[in-house]
């Protein structure tokens, strides 16, 4: 089911929680919302499952205004940063919970019941864990049987708000590409919430970012990463590089008071002067990390530190030692004019 | 003694043990048990005349149904209250909130007199029921109002905190999943909020068992109808029938432990779904 947003605005107080929000969610896709705490991410979630109702502005499910339907009534399964599973109730009797609850006529008979949790449960393979109680699982199992009991309901949108938020590192990783391979098999129409960009950029199918109540860029992984509409999304997904044109950087000169926002791996470093653009440094830091190998220099003319990335290979090719003194060109960047969008260039 | 505190990394199993051990002692078993010594200078014969007569066991039944009534009546109301106090915001909810405790801080003998003067027949409020051909004051009516009233702070104060633990996320859930008002009441708030009422009513129940100041006041203390026991001992004991005294408050103690005994193990079983 397609999600339409229509110049929703949220308050809090005098607080703007969400900023003339725009947005189109496409009927069967992952989305991501993705940015810093407190950015509105979490509110316009709310908003689309009930939870909360928006000052103004429309929410339509497939061309229907849902604003004044209550959450019972959306449809909607949620999946919580902490879980919310009922610690009194066994696994079944959690996802059974919006089976029982069903009003009479609808409600399947116990057999059906018992038939429908089962076979949730071994989607998300937790099926010999049935009569435990929460409080006997880990953070990981307690996700996926939230999510199992959201599911429950055959909702036709999913929301997840920040699901792997609580969980450790490992399981996190393991957590989302599930998720992604689950979404794939059942094809929800699904957001999430999260400010981890590592993971918006690894799961969704498109990724929304937000800063301070307002939507920056809306976009697939690839779009956001390699081709950041805002000086924000250029800072917020991934590193970046910045080159005050009134400083240095010959290549954003031209533009008067700009700013060239440039990847650590789209530049390269060489012993001699590539061209008259080039910048000389000196090398402040030489650190191999995993796959890459990150190298901190400085401009010789300030003390501003320029983080850059290469990989191995091209690294071994030719070793940098701290106290260097080398050459170093961008690739590729993008020029913002007072945070707007400029120039995009390949050199 | 060594295999069950093995495994324990708490330092000072054995000083707390030993403490505890001594401390109940010398406040509950040594008086409790004296008691007993007491009541069985009687013999068997005596004790069951006793125990039999038709007025202590009138009394008897007047206590605990009594106390049993205004013990619902408190888990029922005092949950509202505790509601109340927890999920609303409105000015003055403080002074409401001082006020719960009230009954704990006032003597007994003060609040028994204020209620018999406000719900006697010309009383402010017993004017109205005597009305309506009520009678509450030196009537059993007016034990459960008296026992009502001291036993309320027990079941706000043991249900509150709990019902403010209940995340609100968790009622969310089930409102995503499609469950009514009603259905997220009884479903999920009130199965992790029983083990409190429960104990907050069994606090209530017990105390009212025992209660003596507020209620002779009210009560009429008319024998087989409105006496309490507590009150019957009181009388045996002006009359320097120690030992008769002794027997009724055995009887008391009896009821009032296995009756705490079979709450607690309800309450074992409750919360012991799920809790752990």
């Amino acid at each position: 089911m397609s999600i339409t947003i229509e110049n929703l605005n949220k308050n809090f107080g005098s607080y703007k929680a969400l900023d003339n929000i725009n947005l189109e969610v496409n009927s069967g896709e992952l989305l991501a919302l993705l940015g810093p705490s407190g950015c509105g991410k979490t509110s316009l979630l709310r908003i689309i499952g009930g939870m909360e109702l928006a000052d103004s502005g429309k929410l339509l499910f497939h061309g229907e205004d849902v604003q004044q339907r209550d959450a019972r009534e959306r449809n909607v399964g949620f999946v919580f940063q902490h879980y919310a599973l009922f610690r009194h109730m066994t696994v079944f009797e959690n996802v059974a919970f919006g089976l029982r609850v069903k009003p009479k006529k609808e409600r399947h008979n116990e057999a059906e019941i018992k038939r429908r949790v089962h076979e949730l449960l071994n989607l998300v393979q937790l099926d010999f864990l049935h009569d435990r109680y929460p409080a006997q699982l880990s953070g990981g199992q307690r996700q996926r049987i939230a999510l199992a009991r959201a599911l429950a309901v055959e909702p036709k949108i999913l929301l997840l708000d920040e699901p792997f938020g609580a969980l450790d590192a490992q399981v996190r990783k393991e957590l989302r590409r599930w998720l992604r391979r689950l979404h794939d098999e059942l094809h929800i129409t699904s957001i999430f919430v999260t400010h981890d960009q590592e993971e918006a950029l690894e799961v969704a199918d498109r990724v929304v970012v937000m800063n301070k109540g307002k939507i920056e860029q809306v976009g697939t992984p690839d779009e956001v990463y390699a081709a950041p509409a805002t000086p924000f999304v250029y800072k917020f997904i991934g590193n970046v590089n910045m080159f005050h044109s009134r400083d240095h950087a010959p290549w954003a000169a031209e533009h008067g008071d700009a700013v060239a926002y440039v990847r650590p791996h789209d530049i390269d470093i060489s012993r001699i002067a590539q061209d008259d653009t080039a910048l000389p440094v000196e090398v402040k830091l030489v650190r191999a990390i995993g796959s890459i190998v990150r190298v901190e220099v400085a401009l010789d003319s300030s003390s501003e530190i320029i983080q850059i990335e290469l990989s191995r290979e091209r690294f071994d090719s030719a070793p940098l030692v701290i106290g260097d003194k080398v050459f170093i060109r961008p690739r590729q960047f993008r020029v913002f004019e007072s945070g707007v969008l400029n120039e995009l260039s390949a050199a | 003694m060594s295999s069950f505190k093995a495994h324990s990394v708490l330092p000072g199993f054995n000083l707390a043990l030993g403490f505890t051990l001594l401390y109940l002692s010398l406040i509950v078993l040594i008086p409790l048990s004296s008691l007993f010594f007491k009541t069985a200078t009687l013999g068997w014969g005596g004790f069951y005349d006793v125990a039999t007569s038709d007025r202590v066991l009138a009394s008897l039944r007047v206590t605990f149904t009594t106390s049993f009534v205004a013990a619902i009546v408190n888990a029922l109301f005092g949950l509202i209250v505790a509601w109340v106090l927890v999920r609303y915001k409105f000015p003055g909810k403080r002074i409401i909130d001082a006020l719960v405790d009230l009954p704990f801080a006032l003597p007994t003998a003060v609040a028994g007199i204020t209620l018999a003067t406000l719900y006697a027949p010309n009383g402010w409020l017993g004017q109205y029921f005597a009305a309506q051909d009520i009678k509450v004051a030196y009537t059993p009516l007016g034990i459960v109002v008296a026992l009502t009233f001291i036993g309320l702070p027990f079941v706000v104060r043991t249900v509150q905190p709990v019902l403010a633990d209940v995340e609100a996320e968790v009622e969310e859930a089930a409102a995503s999943l499609g469950a009514g008002r009603w259905d997220v009441f009884r479903r999920v708030i009130f199965p992790a909020i029983f083990p409190a009422l429960l104990t907050g009513f069994s606090l209530a129940f017990a105390r009212a068992i025992g209660e003596y100041g507020s209620v002779i006041f009210i009560a009429g203390n008319m024998p087989y109808i409105s006496e309490i026991s507590p009150l019957l001992i009181v009388a045996k004991l002006e009359q320097y029938d120690y030992a008769g005294a002794t027997a009724i408050a055995v009887i008391m103690l009896l009821l009032s432990f296995s009756l705490l005994l079979a709450i607690n193990a309800l309450q074992w079983w409750s919360s012991n779904r799920g809790a752990r």
